[in-house]
């Protein structure tokens, strides 16, 4: 478990959707579980604020959805990364790759 | 994109409203979820709902601004999609129009034409009719003259303008002015330019400003002041170079003239070079010396109405106390400036635009009857699309994109032409239309073109999707184009047809008249023979000749000189040149008894200008060498003045004189009649000769100072080839004389420059119809056989001869034709009392216009229908029958 959440940097959440629905189409509440999962519950951030992401994304087109029924027998909506999802998440993962190797020098020379 | 239904595109388009639903349903399910993930790690289920919702946050506010994300969505959405059926419209649009070169074009041209024409005469009458002259408040400027005994105006005696301008009420300010020829020297060559001479008043009534130095002020017009001058803007930019006006001294008609200014815009009367003060003091004090006219500016708060009848009771108060006479005002006459300015040019101007209305009328109509072939042949892919989903309102539109492409195209077409036309009336000109130098196109005439091309193409081109929507698609595809709705196109097209022959009928008769009036007017016998005559307008310095008899002396010596010159056959002096209009007329007695008098116009002749001129001699001799200065005093009188005054006697050995036009009334000597010679027409060449007499220059040399013009004949015909001669001759005997050289031909042609204008405008008007009208039956022949190809083929497979076929879709359109010129001529008659005024010589019902159009156009539908016809019955008639 976390020790202090951290505030969800500007932007990464739109990184995290698209990481996330690159390995399968998934609906809003599996979107929320898994990045719940798999950061450990490391950012505090409301799960509400999950759904006007997905809206912006799916405006910029890079995201589609449908409405579908799940195993469960539910309506649930269903997104899935278009093209040029794929694309900006390749462009995302790069820029925040840069970010994190800056940060990275100058932090790493300041404890030497 | 996804297109799936359900999918969130197009459900967002289809059924926008549903976008809450969506928001909602999504949010539950992620609340219930999360719940029932809450209740297997051990919640309870209603504490697990609670947490759920905790999670989430603030639901209304994501609900929210999930939603306003969906609605900028959806508009943005609906908007590229308008876009994009939009290029798809345009792009289908210009594929359909190249697909069919041959209509667009013609649809391009006919709307290009018609547009063109009306947007060129639209304009002309814009800025020649419409527009206020380019005067402050130039509504409120009035024109004066007196009213004669007959009824109409006359020039206003100095005596009265004195007291008019001291009396009336209803004028602001008032002017006398006049304007004439003169030499001009000090502006680098000599040159003759026009002066105008008018009262102090003349600036207030233009309400004009100096652009440079000073306008004239009272003092300038007193008795005795320094004579000073006013230029024209022009004038000084042009001739004086832009000199600086210290001490500029102009000499004008021998005076020396100081400027003191220039003035720009102040274009009344046309043509002025320099304004002097008019002389007050020498004015005659007569109320019968009808010397000037004059200008007014209305005072604030009186109407031209009240100006003429206050004008009208003050003139007749002024001539009450004057012996009777019949040169005597009988009131005044107030015009606007405006009206005289444009006023006989109106009549010619409005039949031009009517007659530009007619040729859009026609291609209207063509453009019409096109539009519609195409929306039949078309009719077939439009029930295809409509039967594969296409809405009606989509059809619609693009039918009505297709036809604002072509409407936008004809319009840019139609531009072109107007501008071309306009570079071409600028330069028929200003012989021809006043103010034609203003002339140019505005915003108005362009919206006007644009308007019209719109109206036209949008409501024909819409007609085949209205078609559409009243016959069902299927049954449009069974018939395969033809049927019940065939038959009612070919009633519409019959009436189409026949009104576009109608209208070009109309054109092409009103053309063929004025054709024919002028051909009369130029066939006219204007009683002498120009075509080998050259000109020289003399003006002499009055400084340098001061008395009549030196003018005289110095013409003699010129014709003298001349005659000596190779290739010259005759040399004279004569007072007015034929159909120039610079005649002077008035008072002439007779048979030695001064009481006993005619009007007539008086010439003063010297040396061989009768011969020169081919003047016939009818009777007795012309002047020559028995007729010196101090001789006995002779004249010549024309066939008509001796008609008018000696009827059934001799003529010759009677006596007129005219004491009046050439001595101020001291030379009471009677010249004697030696010879009677042919009318002519000095005035127009359309205006009846009137009675002239004619008087030796030497003997009475008064008024061959004001007016004087060598005629030189040329031996081998070719006047032009004088010319060079003529200025070298006047080089040599007087430098400072301005050369106006010209031949005689030149004279007549611009004098004939209004008539010559209507005829080449509205011959090409009546082309233009022709050729549209010709086009519109082709076009629709043309469809009309591709459509009957089959049925053509069965007649000649069963033994029909081609021929027979022919004539047969010839025969039929003929008869369209045929109703088409029965209404045009009804057109004709109702028209001809408009025309009526513009012919020279006959009537607007004269036969050979009339069947020449008619014979034309039948000549024309005849070809426009043979051609498609023979192109439909050469083909073998199995393939024509089996493309079915």
């Amino acid at each position: 478990m976390k020790d202090t959440p951290l505030d969800l940097l500007k932007g990464t959440l739109d990184v995290l959707i698209l990481k996330t629905l690159s390995r399968e189409p998934m609906h809003g509440y599996g979107i929320s579980r898994y990045l719940r999962e798999a950061t450990d519950e490391a950012f505090q951030v409301q799960e509400g604020a999950l759904y006007p992401a997905l809206r912006r994304l799916e405006e910029r087109g890079l995201l589609s959805a449908h409405w579908e029924t799940t195993d469960t027998g539910r309506q649930a909506k269903v997104y899935a990364l278009t093209p040029a999802g794929v694309q900006e998440l390749r462009r995302g993962i790069s820029s925040w790759q840069g970010y994190v190797d800056a940060m990275a020098r100058v932090l790493g020379g300041a404890g030497a | 994109m996804s297109l799936e239904p359900g999918g969130s595109k197009v459900r967002g388009r289809i059924f926008g409203p549903s976008v809450r639903d969506d928001v909602d349903r999504e949010i539950a399910a992620h609340i219930e979820l999360r719940a029932r993930e809450l209740v297997e790690q051990g919640w309870a289920p209603d504490e697990a709902m609670r947490e759920a919702r905790r999670l989430f946050g603030d639901m209304d506010g994501v609900a929210r601004a999930c939603r306003a994300i969906a609605d900028r969505h959806m508009r943005a959405e609906r908007r590229t999609g308008m876009w994009e059926a939009w290029m798809q419209d345009v792009r289908y649009g210009l594929r359909t129009l190249v697909r069919a070169p041959e209509f667009a074009l013609v649809a391009m041209v006919t709307l290009g034409l018609g547009i063109g024409a009306n947007t060129a005469i639209f304009s002309v009458v814009d800025s020649v009719l419409l527009d206020p002259l380019p005067y402050e408040a130039a509504e409120d400027i009035v024109w004066l003259r007196e009213r004669n005994t007959r009824g109409g105006a006359m020039g206003v005696a100095w005596a009265n303008f004195a007291d008019w301008r001291e009396q009336a009420r209803g004028f602001e300010s008032l002017a006398a002015y006049g304007a004439g020829t003169t030499t001009i020297l000090g502006a680098g060559e000599p040159l003759v330019g026009t002066v105008g001479t008018m009262t102090e008043g003349y600036w207030g009534v233009f309400r004009a400003d100096a652009t440079i130095g000073r306008l004239t002020v009272p003092s300038d017009h007193a008795p005795g002041a320094e004579p000073v001058g006013v230029v024209s803007d022009h004038f000084w930019r042009n001739e004086l170079a832009g000199a600086p006006l210290d001490d500029l001294l102009l000499e004008i008609g021998g005076e020396r003239v100081r400027v003191v200014g220039a003035v720009a815009g102040l274009d009344f009367p046309a043509d002025v070079d320099v304004w002097v003060p008019l002389d007050e003091a020498v004015e005659s004090a007569h109320r019968t010396a009808h010397n000037w006219d004059a200008v007014g500016r209305l005072a604030p708060g009186t109407t031209l109405e009240a100006a003429a009848a206050e004008m009208d009771a003050l003139t007749l108060r002024l001539v009450a106390e004057e012996p009777p006479s019949d040169y005597l005002a009988t009131g005044a006459v107030v015009t606007t400036l405006h009206e005289h300015v444009i006023g006989s040019s109106r009549r010619p101007l409005l039949f031009l635009l009517g007659a530009a209305g007619l040729v859009l009328l026609v291609a209207c109509t063509n453009l019409a009857s096109t539009l519609l072939a195409r929306g039949a042949s078309r009719g077939r892919e439009l029930a295809v699309r409509a039967s594969l989903g296409a809405p009606r309102g989509r059809i619609a539109r693009q039918l009505l994109t297709e036809s604002a492409l072509l409407a936008g195209a004809g319009a840019v077409v139609g531009l072109g032409i107007a501008q071309l036309v306009l570079v071409g009336l600028r330069r028929l000109g200003p012989d021809a239309v006043p103010r034609l130098a203003e002339l140019g196109m505005d915003a108005s005439v362009l919206l006007y073109a644009t308007a019209m091309a719109a109206l036209t193409v949008i409501g024909f081109g819409l007609l085949p999707a209205r078609r559409l929507s009243r016959a069902d698609a299927g049954s449009a595809l069974r018939e395969g184009g033809r049927g019940n709705a065939a038959d009612r196109r070919s009633l519409v097209w019959r009436v189409l047809v026949a009104g576009e022959v109608a209208l070009a009928l109309v054109l092409l008769v009103s053309s063929g008249l004025v054709v024919r009036s002028f051909q009369n007017l130029l066939g006219q016998d204007a009683g002498f023979d120009g075509s080998d005559v050259a000109t020289l307008e003399l003006s002499l310095s009055p400084a340098k000749y001061p008395a009549p008899a030196d003018h005289v002396r110095w013409h003699d010596g010129f014709v003298r000189s001349v005659e000596a010159l190779p290739g010259v056959s005759a040399a004279g002096f004569i007072s007015a040149l034929p159909v120039q209009g610079s005649l002077g007329n008035g008072r002439i007695e007779l048979d030695g008894d001064l009481d006993k008098h005619a009007d007539a116009a008086y010439v003063l002749v010297g040396g061989e200008a009768f011969a020169a001129l081919d003047i016939p001699l009818l009777r007795g001799r012309t002047f020559d060498e028995r007729d010196g200065p101090d001789d006995a005093h002779v004249a010549i009188v024309s066939q008509s003045f001796a008609d008018e005054y000696w009827p059934g006697e001799d003529p010759i050995g009677r006596t007129v004189t005219g004491g009046g036009m050439d001595d101020h009334w001291e030379l009471r000597t009677f010249s004697q009649v030696v010879g009677v010679v042919g009318d002519v027409r000095y005035r127009e060449l359309g205006r009846e000769p009137e009675p002239t007499v004619y008087f030796h220059h030497m003997q009475r040399p008064f008024r061959a100072r004001f007016n004087a013009n060598l005629v030189v004949e040329a031996a081998g015909g070719d006047a032009a080839a004088l010319i060079p001669a003529l200025r070298a001759t006047l080089q040599r005997l007087d430098p400072d004389v301005p050369p106006r050289v010209a031949t005689m031909e030149d004279h007549l042609v611009s004098s004939v420059a209004s008539e010559r204008f209507m005829v080449m405008l509205l011959g090409g008007f009546a082309l233009l119809a022709l050729m549209l009208a010709g086009a519109g039956i082709y076009g629709v022949v043309s469809y009309q056989v591709a459509q009957r190809t089959r049925e053509m083929g069965i007649r000649i497979a069963l033994g029909g001869a081609p021929g027979t076929v022919r004539g047969m879709v010839v025969r039929q359109s003929l008869g369209v034709v045929g109703l088409g010129l029965v209404l045009g001529v009804g057109g004709v008659l109702l028209g001809g009392p408009v025309v009526r005024s513009l012919l020279y010589g006959l009537e607007p019902t004269d036969p050979v216009s009339l069947g020449a159009a008619a014979l034309l156009l039948a000549a024309a539908g005849a070809l426009a229908s043979w051609i498609p016809a023979a192109r439909g019955t050469r083909v073998d008639p199995m393939i024509t029958m089996r493309a079915e």
